[in-house]
């Protein structure tokens, strides 16, 4: 063999140069950006008023916790259409054990996680036990939640909740211990002082994250992009923090997303479980030779969408003081919008849940945006079957070019 | 290879049959692989070759017959079984999570863990990717990053992080099926390399493969399968004419008088 035969097999370029490879994970916020501008201009400000992007960031609470799930369902190559009645229906059982079996709001919100989790097992089962496609799966799920929704509110149609601890989690904020002593006299410095903590670990992580691939120059991407990435999430989280703080400070839904998005992060990119899921999601055959069990993924996947569909339905619940007979309505294909606009691929493996937290931000933010418009609902859907197509072909397209 | 006759034996496969329906795939099948050996092993499809690995590797239970592992008898219940006393399967298709870097690739299945909380593992990636430094580097195995997607790897190059990964552990022996079948003739060079260099480091080889030069290459001995049978048994030696011709008339039965270990 000669010299010229031996040093070759280069790896295969992902990128263009002018293109960068990793675009599908900057492309959603240049577009969360974008919508945002967009909206703050034709709304003449209104959209980034902080009443407005309180209201935003609540809403999206109930989709963001879903469409983080979906994301680890899609990841695996399966799909749960049943998460929105069951989100709904959850809800209701949150509602009527505190109000018909007055049960205390500290045994009524494990009661429902843990039978959410219980509904997620169930389609586990019949997706990986039973080996049900998921779509016929959880389109059962679908209908049979949509019934008992029906079932549980059919008595007195919507059930108020009386109680305000509970309600909190939907509309309340946090505290503000610290003392203002005339400075920033009308800003909640507790949020200012999560968000610039927020910021500093975000960039910490950042710069150790591309300090540990030191020695993969091939994987870093160029510096000044890593900069005007990072630039523009603090952009972002700053101007929110700010909004935030300027008017009742950080929402407990926030809060909760919060904590959602950090524990999911952590799982999927540190540990073995979170490894094993992109294994199968990538090549299930290889994982499963490789002793992973398919079964034990698929029931740990499904059984945190049912986890995530409870606390969902509590956040929604908790936000309307209520349970009503359409809770739960279309979220599943906002969730699952919220996935693909946030870089899941369809074809499984691929996706990340920070991505999906902004897809979900993407998402309300547009009907937000063309609500405070005044365009017709119509319309609405319209744009918002745009965004997700281009979403998709976006997806397929950069997907081609590898 | 004279000393090859005095080597223990890391495997040996005694009478295995198998049978699917009314198909007898393995009607009675000796294999015996030495100590740091290099066994190639042919046949015409169907000849029983991929059935007879799948017993050894653990995705197929035999009907009939015993297989030992450095004289010890065994048995496999899984390919993780299997896996788990050494035997390690180089798939055709190099089963790869192309999602993932080399280095999880590697260590699928097997993470390195940190520490554990309940049911949580925390990985240790540091360790992982310092480990699949190493071994690439052993092998001399040329990828510029272990934290290269898979996807973004030539054919030639995920072969050999499938080879390397089956590697990684201390097999007793590695099974390779059909390891050259996809490739480029530059890559198929590098591959047959590579199994070069694990027979050197001590390691004890399975080939299936169809062509035949590279058995000739790579391998000490050779068995031929022929209809669920073992038609030759024989040292890989002399020109490669004569060798092809010898072997592909046990292949299609054109020749009939296999005895053991020899060739007249």
């Amino acid at each position: 063999m000669t010299e010229t035969t031996t040093g070759e097999l280069p790896v295969k370029r992902t990128s263009s140069g002018l293109i960068p490879g990793n675009i599908r994970e900057y492309g959603m916020y240049v577009a969360l950006f974008a919508i945002m501008a967009v909206f703050a201009f034709t709304t003449h400000g209104i959209f980034i008023s902080s009443r407005n992007i309180v209201n935003l960031v609540n809403q999206t609470g109930y989709i963001a916790v879903l469409a983080v799930g979906m994301t680890l369902v899609i990841v695996i190559r399966h799909i749960d259409l049943s998460v929105g009645y069951l989100s709904g229906f959850l809800g209701a059982i949150a509602a009527i054990s505190m109000v018909s079996w007055h049960f205390p709001v500290y045994a009524a919100i494990p009661l429902v996680l843990g039978l959410g989790v219980l509904a997620g097992l169930l389609t586990g089962f019949l997706v990986a036990q039973l080996k049900i496609p998921a779509f016929v799966a959880t389109l059962a799920g679908w209908l049979g939640y949509r019934g008992a929704l029906q079932l549980s509110t059919r008595a007195t149609g919507t059930i108020i909740i009386p109680d305000e601890t509970f309600n909190a989690i939907g509309n309340g904020f946090i505290p503000d211990p610290i003392p203002h002593a005339g400075f920033l006299p009308n800003m909640h410095l507790m949020t200012l002082i999560v968000g610039v903590l927020g910021i500093v670990i975000f960039i910490v992580s950042e710069i150790l994250g591309r300090r540990a691939l030191r020695d993969y120059p091939s994987e870093r991407s160029p510096m000044l992009r890593w900069i005007l990435k990072l630039m523009l999430i603090t952009a972002l989280v700053a101007a929110v923090t700010w909004i935030l703080a300027g008017y009742q400070g950080l929402s407990w839904t926030a809060v909760v997303v919060l904590i959602v998005m950090l524990v999911y992060q952590f799982i999927t990119s540190r540990t073995v479980l979170g490894r094993h899921i992109y294994a199968v999601g990538g090549n299930p055959e290889a994982a499963e030779l490789s002793g992973i069990s398919v079964k034990r993924i698929t029931y740990a996947v499904f059984g945190s969408m049912g986890l995530l569909s409870a606390l969902s339905g509590i956040l929604f619940a908790a936000r309307l003081r209520s349970a009503t007979t359409t809770a739960g309505q279309l979220f599943e294909l906002d969730a699952i919008a919220a996935a693909f606009v946030g870089g899941v691929s369809a074809a499984g493996g691929v996706g990340k849940v920070a991505g999906s937290l902004i897809g979900a931000f993407v998402m309300t933010s547009l009907s937000s945006g063309m609500n405070l418009m005044g365009l017709d609902i119509s319309y609405q859907y319209i744009v918002r079957a745009s965004v997700l197509a281009l979403a998709v072909i976006f997806d397929v397209a950069t997907r081609n070019r590898e | 290879m004279t000393s090859a006759e005095d080597r223990p034996a890391v495997v040996e496969m005694r009478q295995i049959k198998k049978n699917f329906g009314a198909v007898q795939a393995l009607r009675g099948v000796d294999l015996t692989l030495k100590k740091n050996e290099v066994l190639g092993l042919v046949g015409d499809n169907a000849a029983g070759k991929s059935t007879l690995m799948k017993v050894l590797s653990g995705a197929y239970i035999p009907d009939e017959g015993s297989i030992l592992i450095e004289g010890e008898p065994t048995s496999f219940s899984s390919p993780m079984d299997a896996r788990r006393q050494g035997i390690e399967m180089v798939y055709q298709d190099y089963a790869l999570a192309n999602n993932l870097d080399v280095a999880s690739n590697v260590f699928l299945g097997r993470e390195a863990v940190r520490t554990a909380i309940g049911p949580i593992s925390i990985m240790d990636n540091r360790f992982m990717e310092q480990e699949s430094k190493a071994l690439l580097n052993r092998l001399k195995i040329d990828i510029t990053s272990v934290r290269l997607k898979v996807e973004r790897l030539s054919g030639g190059q995920r072969q050999a992080v499938a080879i390397a990964r089956a590697t990684a552990f201390d097999a007793k022996v590695i099974i390779m099926d059909e390891p050259t079948a996809a490739l480029s003739v530059a890559a198929i060079a590098k591959v047959l390399d590579l199994v070069s260099k694990l027979k050197d480091q001590g390691a004890s080889i399975i080939l299936i493969s169809h062509r035949l030069e590279d058995i000739y290459q790579v391998s000490d001995r050779l068995i031929v399968l022929r209809q669920g049978r073992k038609v030759s048994d024989t040292p890989v030696e002399g020109d490669i004419h004569q060798f092809r011709e010898r072997v592909v008339a046990y292949m299609v039965g054109a020749r009939n008088d296999f005895a053991e270990g020899g060739i007249s």
